[in-house]
């Protein structure tokens, strides 16, 4: 009994953490203190994902999402630090913006979720080794498989790491003067 | 106690209103926040939420007859959406840097020379 127990509590448990701390990622002042909330959101995502029996995602979401992501927004905030260090609250139009389009959206998928198809699934099976299945379909240049979009992939974290480098740097005639100066 | 949380094991449709939950939450964010980072920041929360639904989706409602074996393409997608994440997060830090170098501020409701 207690074994079908934990997985429903430890379920609430991380919904809960996962709601409280989103919450204060898009409302806290402190923009330092979002990204550690934003932390926590990730990492209890990873929590999730151990509930869906899938260990292998959980370890690529602590990572990537938790230790790389994160410490990139980090280098960002401080990076970008301005001489007020608490944001203002948004305004009340703003905020009724945002809530009734956040509260449209969440209506709307809400009316769509219940729908009957959805309500009585049990969970499908799974391959026995799921990191050797991942594995094989994305390197599968079959109908069903992903090699394709795999390399896809890998062509644009290179642009992306190369277009960050050339946006980031310093303009060559900054530097320049800098070198003459110095 | 035991017995009340073993018969209330969350649904398929508990778990979508919770990612539909956070996803949102990151909504609003977006509208909201006034720092370019903590957009972003909202940004990720979607992106976040969107990947948990492909697992779930893949755990609840995958064809199982499909090639003759158990299929895992929401798992394979999840790892394309957290690719994507990181890509994106990686120009849009260095596109917050040189515009706070150019322009020393990263509060999106003054950034509007495009508007005019």
């Amino acid at each position: 009994m207690l074994a079908n127990a934990l997985p429903t509590l430890v379920f609430y448990l991380l919904a809960a953490i996962s709601l409280t701390l989103a919450w204060s990622v898009v409302t806290g002042r402190r923009i330092l203190r979002a990204a550690v909330s934003l932390m926590g959101v990730l990492a209890a995502s990873a929590g999730l994902y151990l509930l869906l029996d899938s260990p292998f995602l959980a370890g690529v979401q602590v990572l990537v999402y938790v230790g790389g992501i994160v410490v990139l927004l980090v280098f960002a905030v401080m990076l970008t630090r301005t001489t007020e260090l608490l944001e203002d609250h948004p305004s009340r139009h703003r905020q009724v913006i945002g809530g009734a389009v956040a509260l449209a959206f969440f209506g709307l998928s809400y009316c769509m979720m219940t729908a009957p198809a959805f309500a009585n699934r049990a969970l499908t099976a799974l391959p026995k080794n799921d990191v050797a299945a991942i594995g094989r379909a994305l390197l599968d240049t079959g109908e069903n498989g992903y090699a394709l979009p795999f390399e896809v992939v890998s062509l644009l974290l290179l642009a992306a790491m190369i277009g960050g480098i050339v946006i980031a740097r310093k303009p060559a005639a900054l530097v320049k003067s800098e070198a003459h100066h110095g | 106690m035991a017995d009340f949380l073993a018969g209330h094991a969350p649904t398929l449709t508990h778990w979508l209103v919770l990612t539909s939950a956070l996803f949102s939450i990151g909504i609003y964010g977006m509208l909201t926040r006034r720092n370019a980072v903590g957009v972003l920041m909202s940004l990720e929360l979607c992106l976040n939420a969107a990947a948990v639904n492909f697992v779930l989706f893949n755990r609840y409602l995958a064809p199982t007859n499909l090639g003759g074996a158990e299929r895992l393409d929401g798992a394979v997608m999840t790892i394309f959406v957290i690719a994507v994440a990181a890509a994106e997060v990686v120009v849009g830090m260095a596109i917050f840097v040189a515009m706070y170098a150019e322009r020393r501020t990263v509060d999106v409701t003054r950034l509007d020379a495009l508007k005019d």
